[in-house]
């Protein structure tokens, strides 16, 4: 398997908004890039817990396409009046296969993000595995809301996204986003530095 | 007298006791849904009787019926939240 920058950039925006959400929370989300798509199921068994299975396809990739499935766990909560500050830590293994190989992957992340209801900070650091080798990539988020919303009202987020992939280049890879959140529905469209476009579309139940 | 009694009884029927609880930290969207996923067994109706205030941090619920502190707080707990106060408020019946 030979993996690709673009490869690791994609997997950083599948990026569910929290790893762990409320207890018997369900959520569903596909993301998609130029020759590159994901599906992703979690299910929060409480509100510490979650268990999720994914499946990615990338075209340009020798058809790459993985299988995976991965724990999360909320590591501490901080709950301030006006902001909340989270801890997660998550571990993710399965299958892969294109038209050259296949074999084992695997993840180990480590993801801390505050947020109020204007600012948003996320840092988040992933360890990959596969063809016993190890990756690690780094990602950072900021977002802005330009104005306020309350219940039942549609949520923007100006994101700024900044990616970091050691082993294989040199270059951050910046991304502008916007997200929308409305109700139970949330969904991305950010263009990489890199000339990539890219779409999110997550549902919590 | 009897009018007084009838008018005693009356105003009790039009109140009603809704549940308010402090919420600390709660910012977004997801909250707010998990929050209306926790206490939707507790109402009639789930779009109406359960506001969530994102700037007070509350939440509002006309309950069915009484609940205990600690079904109240474990409600909350598992929508991965800490209910700071919990109050009872007197409103009016809308219906």
């Amino acid at each position: 398997m030979k993996f690709l920058l673009t490869v690791f950039l994609f997997f950083s925006f599948r990026i569910f908004s929290h790893p762990v959400i409320y207890g018997g929370g369900q959520v569903y989300q596909a993301s998609f890039m130029p020759k590159m798509n994901a599906l992703n199921i979690g299910y929060s068994i409480t509100s510490r817990y979650s268990i999720n299975a994914s499946a990615n396809h990338f075209e340009n990739n020798d058809n790459y396409q993985d299988y995976t499935f991965g724990v999360n766990f909320l590591a501490k909560r901080w709950l301030q009046n006006d902001s909340q500050g989270n801890l997660y830590v998550g571990a993710h293994g399965g299958r892969y296969e294109d038209n050259q190989d296949n074999g084992a992957v695997g993840s180990l992340m480590a993801m801390g993000d505050w947020e109020s209801r204007e600012h948003y900070i996320l840092a988040k650091t992933k360890s990959y595995f596969y063809d016993n080798k190890e990756e690690l990539s780094y990602l950072f988020r900021y977002g802005f809301a330009p104005y306020v919303a309350g219940m039942n009202e549609l949520q923007t987020w100006l994101i700024l996204q900044t990616f970091y992939f050691s082993e294989q280049s040199r270059e951050a890879i910046i991304t502008p986003l916007m997200r929308f959140f409305y109700k139970n529905v949330l969904w991305e469209i950010g263009y990489s530095t890199r000339g990539q476009s890219y779409l999110t579309l997550m549902v919590h139940y | 007298m009897k009018k007084i009694i009838i008018l005693f009884l009356l105003s009790f029927s039009l109140q009603a006791k809704d549940l308010l609880v402090e919420v600390p930290g709660m910012v977004c969207q997801m909250c707010v849904y998990g929050m209306k996923k926790h206490f939707k067994s507790a109402v009639k109706d789930p779009d109406k009787d359960i506001i969530v205030d994102l700037e007070k941090k509350t939440v509002l619920v006309k309950t069915k019926e009484q609940l205990s502190d600690a079904n109240i707080k474990e409600r909350v707990k598992n929508a991965g939240y800490e209910a700071a106060k919990i109050s009872w408020i007197e409103t009016k019946k809308s219906e």
